[in-house]
């Protein structure tokens, strides 16, 4: 109303507010002292601001409190349901973020109970927020439960690495442990929120660690030996090799220190080999262009499109917050979504357009109607996922992707508005293009190295067939992965949780994620142990210190002396003109599919959530999902 | 008006330990190494060190320059009160052998430099 004043601080609003809150504790259990929600309670923060100091609530008939029996709605969310207040945020964060219809209410008043009405698991990728968000511990992690409490812990502020995304985390830290971990508010990229293998994948850190190095012994045992010896033994290795074929590869986690570091030492050693496990077709002008293999609109301009076309890629399971922003905008701005690939349950709809390549080439072609409605759109998008171009057909999908946002651009109202983007999946794939290392292990395998230095390589990719005949392979890693396991050398190093690294998302943002806690036994961080065996080498790199790396990193591209800031692609014009490599494959007629299809596949997809205990019970928990009969079956 | 008490204050004469000037201070600085140096034999002897005479007098040496710099008057004058006491209960023997062979440090491992020894070492 005109004129009216509102009043928060008068007595009469506190009164009120004390009778609230007597409300609410006369249904709340007063068990604080044994609650994992203690010291970061929202209800117990209320209640000491504007609570009453004394109760009235007398139990005079001795019925005792409400009491609500718990829900068991899978391994991750812990549900003690009788500390609930019937706020409903879990219930709204379902059906509103993640997409998922799978909290309700039943009941009225008193008798109001939040749940899954039949017992059944939460299943969605983005799970864990509805701990963070419950005000009280009705809904609490199950992994952390009853670990520590929140003054007990420092908070070190990370980047998470599970995916391309690139999520802002805290890292909750005790006694050299990693105890939990907590998104952190990032309005550009994960917004509040993170998804489960960020979150829960943690206990992976403690498990299947390289705490020493290893040798192989001739007897082809790995046996675990100092630093001294290990690193002589690969300057043997590298003594008895042919320099122009030493090769290096990049994992799926590693940070750009280390990269640099491998690059750097490899080209001194007078190798040009150097590539990262996960492929990207090297056809028109490659990945000289920055735009041709990043996320150009970047994650918040999702937001601004109107119409999303995504081509081979579950981005739901990919980068789970990208499809949280899709949705996002699905539900507010009217946007559409039309997706070729499998058809996956992306918790949204979408215009299906099959899985055959025919139709993107139609597409490409102008016949299809899609690609009439790519031209009226306003702000289209195409996101291409990575997953769909690893295979020999990638590069003819990529090429005729990039018809189709050179085609949607001729008519587009907005000159600076970039069609074309790339969801990648692994974290360290963007950083590895830009300082020039190759896509892919296709090149790799041609030069039949002598001598290869697996940089937290896991994928398992390559076997001893790949590899010239008595080739030496180094693994420097923090898990015994696939990588380890073909290794003759093994150095062991970091975690993302234990090192000052820097990242860069599949947006082309790089990021700093910070140590939390020292590395494992003999582990030592990445770019040390190549700096240290480079030493060895007698092609000692000219880095000392984490500074100099970074200084090294500032001279090779500006965007990684920026971190947190997302520099805008150009040329992307011209790199369609470009042509280096004229495509050779044609006749592609492979169904164009991502790999990971169901959240069964999202858990355990890297060397951290595979030697999880927790993304196993999640696993395991969702083969049991599947057999209940109440449980709603993906769409796929 | 201030700046006369300001000016005042900067040259206020300071209250001496000891020594009055800097002759005085060098005396005192002078004859404390000389006790040492007398000293030396019978430490070596009553503590049963092993080390020589030659060694131990070089050490003295060693500590007295590593103060050299020291211009202060007051600060000389508080390094030979301390380097008196040290010196009485060394000659009475309150010390303990290790006490004394502390000034040689020789179990005191040196902290790596370069980074390979850094490395190796798992430090910073």
């Amino acid at each position: 109303m005109k004129g009216m004043k509102v009043k928060t601080d008068s007595p009469v609003t506190r009164k009120a507010r004390e009778g609230v809150m007597e409300f609410l504790l006369v249904n709340h259990p007063l068990d604080c002292p044994i609650c994992d929600q203690g010291g970061e309670c929202d209800l117990q923060d209320q209640s000491m601001a504007f609570g009453s100091d004394r109760s009235r609530f007398t139990d005079n008939a001795f019925t005792g409190k409400r009491a609500v029996e718990d829900k068991n709605i899978g391994p991750l969310i812990k549900t003690i349901m009788t500390r609930c207040i019937h706020c409903t945020r879990c219930i709204r964060f379902a059906s509103e973020v993640a997409g998922v219809d799978d909290l309700g209410t039943s009941g009225r008043g008193s008798d109001m109970q939040v749940g899954t009405y039949v017992e059944k698991m939460f299943k969605s990728e983005l799970s864990g927020n509805v701990i963070d968000l419950c005000p009280v511990g009705a809904l609490t992690s199950k992994p952390y439960a009853f670990t520590t409490r929140p003054w007990e812990t420092r908070r070190i502020e990370s980047i998470d690495v599970m995916d391309a995304v690139g999520s802002n985390i805290v890292v909750s830290m005790r006694t050299n442990e990693v105890m939990r971990i907590l998104p952190r508010l990032n309005e550009d990229i994960n917004e509040e929120w993170i998804s489960d293998k960020s979150r829960f994948a943690y206990d992976g850190l403690k498990r299947q660690r390289l705490t020493t190095p290893f040798v192989r012994n001739n007897s082809g045992e790995l046996v675990a030996t100092d630093w001294e010896t290990a690193l002589f033994d690969i300057a043997q290795r590298v003594k008895d090799a042919n320099p122009a074929t030493i090769a290096g590869v990049a994992g799926g986690q590693a940070d750009l220190e280390a990269m640099v570091c491998l690059k750097d030492m490899i080209n001194r050693l007078g190798s040009e080999v150097l590539c990262t496990e996960e492929a990207f077709p090297m056809i028109n002008s490659g990945t000289d262009f920055r735009s041709n293999y990043v996320m150009n609109t970047t994650i918040a301009g999702i937001e601004e499109s109107d119409l999303v076309f995504l081509v081979g890629t579950n981005p739901r399971l990919e980068g789970s917050l990208v499809n949280a922003r899709i949705r996002k905008s699905w539900v507010h701005n009217e946007m559409c979504v039309v997706l070729l690939g499998a058809p996956v349950d992306l918790s949204y709809d979408y215009q299906y357009l099959g899985d055959s390549f025919s139709v993107l080439k139609e597409i490409a072609d102008g016949s299809h109607p899609i690609a009439k409605a790519l031209a009226d759109a306003d702000k289209p998008m195409i996101i291409l996922g990575s997953d769909a171009i690893q295979h020999n057909n990638g590069s003819l999908i990529l090429d005729t992707v990039k018809r189709i946002a050179k085609n949607t651009k001729k008519s587009l109202n907005h000159p600076d508005w970039k069609v074309f983007n790339v969801l990648h999946r692994n974290a360290s794939q963007v950083g590895a293009l830009d300082m020039g290392y190759k896509p892919g292990m296709d090149s790799l395998k041609c030069d039949k190295p002598s001598l290869l230095f697996l940089l937290g390589a896991d994928a398992d990719k390559l076997n001893n067939d790949d590899l010239h005949g008595n080739a030496g392979v180094i693994y420097i890693g923090s898990h015994g992965d696939a990588g380890a396991q073909m290794a003759d050398v093994v150095l062991p190093a970091a975690a993302y949780t234990e090192k000052d690294a820097m990242y860069v998302n599949t947006e082309g943002r790089a990021q700093v994620g910070r140590q939390a806690v020292s590395p494992p036994g003999m582990a030592r961080h990445d770019w040390k142990i190549i700096r240290a065996l480079s030493e060895i080498l007698g092609v000692s790199l000219p880095y000392d210190k984490l500074s100099d790396v970074r200084g090294r990193l500032a001279e090779i591209s500006p965007t990684f002396d920026r971190p947190g800031r997302v520099e805008e692609t150009g040329f992307d014009n011209v790199s369609d003109d470009v042509t280096i490599d004229k495509i050779t494959h044609t006749g592609a007629t492979a169904p164009v599919v991502p790999a990971l299809l169901k959240l069964r596949d999202f858990y355990m997809t890297d060397p951290i959530s595979r030697s999880s205990l927790t993304m196993a019970k999640c696993v395991q928990a969702y083969d049991e999902a599947e057999a209940n009969p109440y449980s709603k079956p993906e769409a796929i | 008006m201030a700046s006369p008490r300001i000016v005042q204050q900067g040259i206020k004469q300071v209250k001496p330990l000891m020594s009055v000037d800097r002759t005085e201070a060098r005396r005192r600085v002078l004859n404390l190494y000389k006790a040492w140096y007398r000293q030396i034999p019978y430490v070596v002897k009553d503590f049963y060190l092993p080390i020589t005479v030659k060694m131990g007098r070089d050490k003295v040496r060693e500590l007295f320059l590593k103060n050299k710099h020291v211009t202060d008057i007051r600060i000389i004058d508080m390094l030979v009160i301390k380097g008196q006491m040290d010196l009485v209960e060394t000659a009475n023997i309150w010390k303990q052998r290790n006490h004394v062979m502390m000034f040689f440090k020789d179990t005191v491992n040196p902290k790596p430099k370069d980074f390979l020894s850094k490395f190796y070492e798992g430090q910073e």
